[in-house]
């Protein structure tokens, strides 16, 4: 295919210089890169994975008195579940959360007061308010973020520094003072998930404490208490016994 | 009446510049990529807003399907003493020692090509006891080994164990990971960023959950969970 015009040749003579026009033929070139392209494209990654770090607690046996409560006042609990299919895989999940001590006292084989109440995970609305839980969490953490969100408007009119990785690292360390201040109100956020729940919620869960700046959080085994008040607000009939069983 | 002459153009498309276009683009494939590394499930991570990459040197991955059964794989350090090939060697033949300590009757002794198959697998998880067998099977038939739909019994044993005394098969891998020589593993597995968890979406907690606890008896309560980036107004 390839056509290199060798301009004819009559024998009219050494003495006359050969003309030739350079036309190659490139379409069996395309072809080949095309193929190779093809072949890049679909063997390989470009969006790396993120990850988001969590550390728990060792699962050492604490002494007593080393292990610190958290405050009523300060916590949150949020709980987790997802409903199953046949083959076990979630496919709804549900968020609910209370504040504070849940409230067991039992009046009429029933509990007097169930603080525990449904929520969803939700995106911002379009006018960027929160919504969902992640309202919650806002204004239990409405110190912090508001300092966050100052420090923000900064960094984003790089007033810490015009250099851009050092306005970077300025706003980072000083949003890390924000969250850790002690001197705010904090809450304390509790993330119980049930084993059916999905690790899609899981990591949902995780990523609001982050978007929320909320510092302080625990991921935790879900408690009878908790399982009980999950039954009593899905209308699920209980025992009495259950509410006295283990406490 | 004059026929209407037909004037005959040549078809010919000079390619040259697509040649170029075409070149460029494959230069940029090349130079951008990097392969995608085989594992048994495909798993469709959630996402997250945490922009922090994954690291690509001394990287330990604990994949756990959706059925739950749980692979490694490991990472070694750009310095080639630790190149991920000797260190899955090394790896190998710590755990295999610790096996045949706790399991002295049935032992296992393997065959230098037996070592240099396992250093060549990305990720793996089978029984320590059928590891001889697996790694004696041609390539093909590995892949399909690990495969949980094919396999239900893939992957490594895992189970809720706090005496480390006598340790599960995973508790035997990861350990023998940290006490390899190489002191970069090490450091990243203490700053929280050697150790990734990658499972799907719809994974039930109590799968991951075995996973975590292992780690937190491990004492490697820093790890990482990987995920797709998000927005954070999503």
């Amino acid at each position: 295919m390839a056509q290199i015009d060798t301009g004819g040749d009559n024998g009219k003579g050494k003495s006359h210089q050969k003309k030739m026009s350079i036309h190659v033929d490139f379409t069996p070139m395309v072809d080949m890169n095309m193929l190779l392209i093809t072949f890049f494209m679909l063997c390989t990654t470009m969006i790396k994975s993120q990850t988001l770090q969590i550390s728990l607690p060792t699962n050492e046996k604490v002494e007593k008195q080393e292990q610190n409560k958290v405050k009523q006042s300060e916590a949150i609990t949020v709980i987790l579940d997802s409903e199953l299919d046949d083959n076990g895989t979630p496919v709804k999940n549900f968020v609910y959360y209370y504040e504070g001590m849940p409230n067991m006292a039992v009046e009429n084989g029933r509990l007097a007061e169930n603080k525990m109440q449904e929520i969803e995970f939700m995106p911002n609305d379009v006018n960027g308010a929160p919504q969902g839980i992640r309202k919650i969490f806002q204004e239990r953490n409405e110190q912090v973020v508001k300092k966050i969100n100052e420090l923000k408007t900064k960094w984003k009119n790089n007033e810490f520094d015009k250099n851009d990785e050092r306005n970077d690292s300025i706003y980072q360390k000083l949003a890390k003072e924000v969250r850790n201040d002690s001197t705010l109100k904090r809450p304390v956020v509790i993330i119980k998930a049930t084993p059916n729940a999905s690790y899609e919620s899981l990591v949902t869960a995780l990523d609001e404490m982050q978007i929320n700046s909320i510092s302080r959080y625990q991921i935790d085994r879900i408690s009878h208490t908790d399982s009980i008040m999950m039954m009593e607000l899905k209308g699920v009939s209980y025992g009495l016994d259950d509410l006295t069983a283990k406490k | 009446m004059g026929k209407v002459k037909i004037k005959r153009k040549s078809t010919l498309i000079d390619m040259t510049a697509m040649s170029d276009v075409t070149v460029l683009l494959l230069t940029f494939f090349m130079l951008t990529s990097t392969f995608l590394q085989k594992e048994p499930v495909t798993v469709l991570t959630p996402s997250s807003v945490s922009e922090i990459k994954v690291p690509t040197a001394n990287l330990i991955t604990v994949l756990v399907a959706p059925e739950g059964n749980v692979f490694i794989s490991l990472a070694g350090d750009k310095d080639s003493t630790y190149s991920s090939e000797n260190m899955r060697a090394e790896l190998l033949k710590n755990v295999v020692a610790e096996y045949n300590r706790l399991h002295p009757n049935n032992a296992i002794n393997l065959t230098n090509s037996e070592v240099a198959t396992f250093s060549k697998t990305n990720m793996f998880g089978v029984k320590l006891s059928e590891l001889k067998g697996w790694l004696d099977l041609p390539q093909e038939k590995r892949d399909e080994y690990l495969d949980p739909s094919k396999n239900p019994n893939a992957g490594i044993p895992i189970d809720m164990n706090q005496d480390l005394s006598k340790p599960n098969e995973f508790q035997i891998w990861m350990r023998a990971i940290y006490n390899s020589n190489n002191a970069n593993i090490i450091s990243t597995i203490k700053r929280g960023n050697g150790i990734a968890i990658k499972a799907d979406k719809s994974t039930t907690y109590s799968k991951i959950q075995v996973v975590m606890d292992n780690l937190q008896t491990m004492k490697m309560n820093k790890f990482s969970l990987m995920t797709a980036l998000k927005s954070e107004d999503e």
